[in-house]
């Protein structure tokens, strides 16, 4: 191919696994064309993405094989497994840290035919799907009924609920409505042996340790996530909108630290920076914005929109009124800058990590002057959000128009894991590992840590052809 | 590179680097699960055409037969001043000029250029007198239900209408997505001297792909129809409100499917909806509906290559309306009509009709 890669590996397959592929899912949905190829060798990690553009591809799958049904992947996992062909799950291709290349000559999985709404509980207030529905179609099936998930992640019209599950993903709403392993109940996975686990829904249970958690970050290492049931909401039938603005990011998370002290619960906080609130609110300029959106019953959601009004109010905030929670709802899912830049020698890219509270400011300060430091660096900005009442996810975008992309992706990660670290944050809130972060992976969870991931992938796994490369590096 | 050749080059690039954001809304992408007919993987593959990195030119080609080109992406684009579908048929211009169209498309082009529809036979429908023309899109002239409800919705209304087209005379748009342009603008010629020899001053189209065809696709090829052109729910609405057609209203619950360029290109959704309410129905919306409606799968406009995919788009959005178990489907596009006739699918027109009354 004249397309370049630069993490293929050896993608010989076995003879007769073609046939035998073929006759599982049938001929259209086994593939070995140049087309196919090309659209799974990537998914959205920016480098590659940057890459991409000059026809740098990370690496191309053998072939990509687009199953109807579990039945169908337990047929072709089966045979994988005993044929040692290396295999990569691929739901939404939306994940940002290489989750979904397929490296080492991998065959990709694509999940995307598995699609399906399924079932509504509406006693029970839960919902099924197939894992390979993207989650903007996930809620319109919902709110055509009424209701929502909750999860309303930037990549809402391109991951799926199986991406969501595998990276242990947030959305947007987090702070009230929970990340995805509060909204999971049960679910169907596809093992490394081929055999089907069924987790069956139930609010909580009490048989030794959670087996669900092992695939709620997974990241299609450990299985293959076929359908889920996930809790749901009544859409809400009052929203209110405030803002405020604070004299420095410290007093913002103050404010926000005492609002859920007091148990209020709106579904969206964020605290943007002096230059995110420019970018977001050029009205406003270089100020600390703060938004709130409260959201529900209307008696319980007056008194909790009241509640965030007075502690922001006796603490130094500032009405700014509805108007910047319209723009950040109306700009929210705009990446329109990114590829733009791209086609210009830059690259942007972000990072999520999490903190407590005492450590919330400190990491802020030391993780954006020690990205500013890079050189290559044209700018770098963050915002807070996902909030809990012991801290918070910081999200810093970054850009630059760097001399040699390579040195520059990498000593601006190297900075901001350093500085997580330093502040005792974790290196990730909800974008995983992929392959990009086994890197820090150790010094996240220490040597032992990552024995014991490895340990159960080698249980689990023991010829490491799910996702090999991937989170704990095949095991090995 | 010309100025203007870099902007496009800009616009696919950054599409091609996208997050495919606007895939969730794709029919042929959400039928098949194939990510390779997404809208930034297909940017992607022309980018890398251009660029000459790909080895199988042949095979490109082939995906760029497999869009609905139904516009959903250019609908929930992030960016307001592009088309994929405007690169898609420049690829296919290319195999078309190559001679490399799937043997479903080249079929069709040829009955087309022969015949004016897909029959294969010529029949010109010229009758009526007026200066206000129906055309009779070759999506319709076989459908004997939809013009006899047109022609009972023009008397009861007292419309004076010239109708004309039928078997001969075609808006072009096949051959426009087949990527043949020099048939295409042939027909467009047709189409223009058909409507001035007529002296007609306003056009009434059932098809809303003729609609764009006419209004905004004939600019492609340097033509201009100095004609107003509405489409059949535009002259509906405009008839209800001018108290011109008497209602015997009844109850039932009607599942209204949107058709993809009524949708998306030419931006009507509500007019039917309101059209439908006012015949005395409630309405049972799908899950995909109006802003987020799916392609039936299409056949008569030949935008969907081949037929198995285009078969894989239909079953998918027949599920769709099945689910809301409505007593009645309606469309108003004669092509969704015809595709989707396993839920017994009704033009708009013949609602209106069965439920006209002579004005006392």
């Amino acid at each position: 191919m004249k397309v370049k890669t630069y993490m293929s590996g050896e993608g010989i397959l076995p003879p007769g696994f073609i046939e035998k592929v073929r006759r599982i899912v049938g001929d259209e949905h086994f593939s070995r064309r140049e087309g196919d190829l090309i659209s799974y060798s990537l998914d959205y990690w920016l480098y590659g993405v940057f890459l991409s553009q000059k026809g740098d591809l990370p690496a191309l799958p053998s072939a990509v094989i687009s199953p109807a049904s579990a039945a169908q992947i337990q047929e072709i996992i089966r045979y994988a497994s005993e044929s040692k062909v290396l295999i990569t799950p691929f739901g939404g291709g939306s994940g940002v840290l290489g989750a979904a290349i397929p490296l080492n000559g991998s065959v990709v999985l694509n999940l995307q035919r598995i699609n399906r709404f399924l079932n509504l509980d509406e006693i029970s207030l839960t919902a099924e799907f197939e894992a390979g529905i993207m989650g903007a179609n996930l809620e319109l099936e919902l709110n055509q009924r009424g209701y929502s998930a909750g999860n309303i992640p930037q990549s809402l019209y391109c991951s799926t609920l199986g991406g969501w599950i595998s990276t242990r993903a947030a959305g947007q709403f987090s702070t009230k409505y929970g990340k995805i392993e509060d909204m999971v109940l049960g679910m169907e996975v596809v093992l490394p042996d081929g055999n089907l686990l069924n987790i069956k829904s139930v609010p909580r249970r009490s048989v030794g340790p959670s087996l669900k958690d092992l695939f709620l970050g997974g990241e299609g290492t450990l299985g293959i996530v076929t359908r889920a049931t996930i809790s749901v909401h009544p859409l809400p039938e009052l929203t209110v909108k405030q803002s405020f603005i604070f004299p420095s990011i410290e007093a913002a998370l103050d404010v926000v630290r005492r609002v859920l002290r007091a148990e209020a619960r709106p579904a969206v906080v964020r605290i943007f920076d002096e230059a995110e609130s420019s970018r977001y609110f050029p009205g406003i300029g270089r100020k600390v914005v703060t938004i709130f959106i409260s959201e529900g019953e209307p008696e319980y959601t007056t008194l909790d929109a009241r509640v965030i009004r007075r502690i922001s109010r006796e603490n130094g905030g500032k009405s700014s009124g509805e108007e910047p929670v319209d723009i950040w709802l109306q700009k929210r899912f705009d990446i329109g800058l990114g590829p733009v830049l791209m086609q210009y020698g830059g690259i942007v890219d972000t990072i999520e990590v999490s903190a407590l509270f005492k450590d919330a400011a400190g990491l802020y300060r030391d993780m954006v002057a020690g990205m500013k430091a890079v050189e290559g660096v044209l700018e770098v900005s963050g915002h807070y959000s996902h909030f809990y009442r012991e801290g918070a996810c910081l999200y810093v975008t970054f850009a630059g128009v760097p001399k040699d992309p390579l040195r520059y992706y990498q000593d601006t990660w190297d900075a901001a894991m350093k500085a997580t670290l330093q502040n005792n944050g974790s290196i990730s809130h909800h974008h995983g590992v992929g392959f990009w972060r086994i890197q820090y992976l150790e010094q996240e969870l220490g040597a032992s840590g990552v024995g014991l991931l490895k340990s159960i992938k080698r249980a689990v796994d023991p010829e490491g052809i799910l996702n090999r490369g991937k989170l704990v590096d095949g095991g090995r | 590179m010309m100025a203007e050749d870099k902007k496009e080059a800009e616009k696919i690039a950054r599409c091609a680097m996208c997050a495919d954001m606007c895939k969730y809304s794709c029919p042929t992408y959400l039928a098949t699960g194939r990510e390779t007919l997404s809208p930034q993987k297909m940017a992607r593959l022309i980018v890398y055409d251009g660029k000459g990195l790909l080895e199988d030119e042949n095979g490109f080609l082939d995906f760029m037969f497999q869009s609905a080109m139904c516009g959903s992406c250019r609908k929930h684009c992030i960016y307001d001043d592009y088309d994929l579908r405007k690169f898609i048929h420049q690829a296919r211009v290319k195999a078309f000029d190559r001679g490399v169209v799937p043997e479903d498309v080249r079929k069709r082009v040829d009955a087309f250029r022969e015949f004016g529809n897909p029959y294969g036979e010529r029949e010109l429908i010229d009758k009526g007198a007026g200066d206000t023309g129906y055309f009779v899109s070759c999506s319709s002239y076989k459908d004997e239900d939809l013009l006899k409800a047109t022609e009972k919705m023009f008397s009861k209304s007292g419309l004076a209408i010239r109708r004309f087209g039928g078997g001969d005379i075609c808006c072009g748009a096949p051959l426009y997505y087949a990527g043949d342009m020099k048939g295409f603008k042939k027909a467009a010629l047709k189409m223009k001297t058909g409507i001035e020899s007529r002296r007609l001053r306003s056009i009434i189209v059932d098809c809303p792909t003729c609609v764009r065809t006419m209004t905004e696709t004939y600019r492609q090829v340097g033509i201009e129809l100095d004609v107003e052109i509405m489409h059949t729910v535009q002259l509906i609405e405009s008839l209800l409100k001018q108290g011109k057609l008497g209602l015997r209203k009844k109850h039932g619950s009607v599942t209204f499917h949107d058709p993809c360029i009524l949708s998306y290109d030419l931006a009507i959704s509500s007019t039917p909806r309101q059209i439908i309410t006012a015949l005395g129905f409630s309405l049972k919306e799908p899950v995909h509906s109006a802003d987020h409606t799916h392609c039936c799968g299409g056949a008569y406009g030949a935008k969907i290559g081949d037929h198995r995919l285009k078969d894989v788009v239909t079953s998918m959005r027949l599920t769709e309306l099945r689910q809301t178990g409505a007593d009645i489907y309606v469309t108003a596009c004669p092509t969704c009509k015809s595709v989707l006739s396993e839920v017994n699918m009704k033009y708009i027109t013949e609602l209106v009709a069965e439920r006209t009354v002579a004005k006392r």
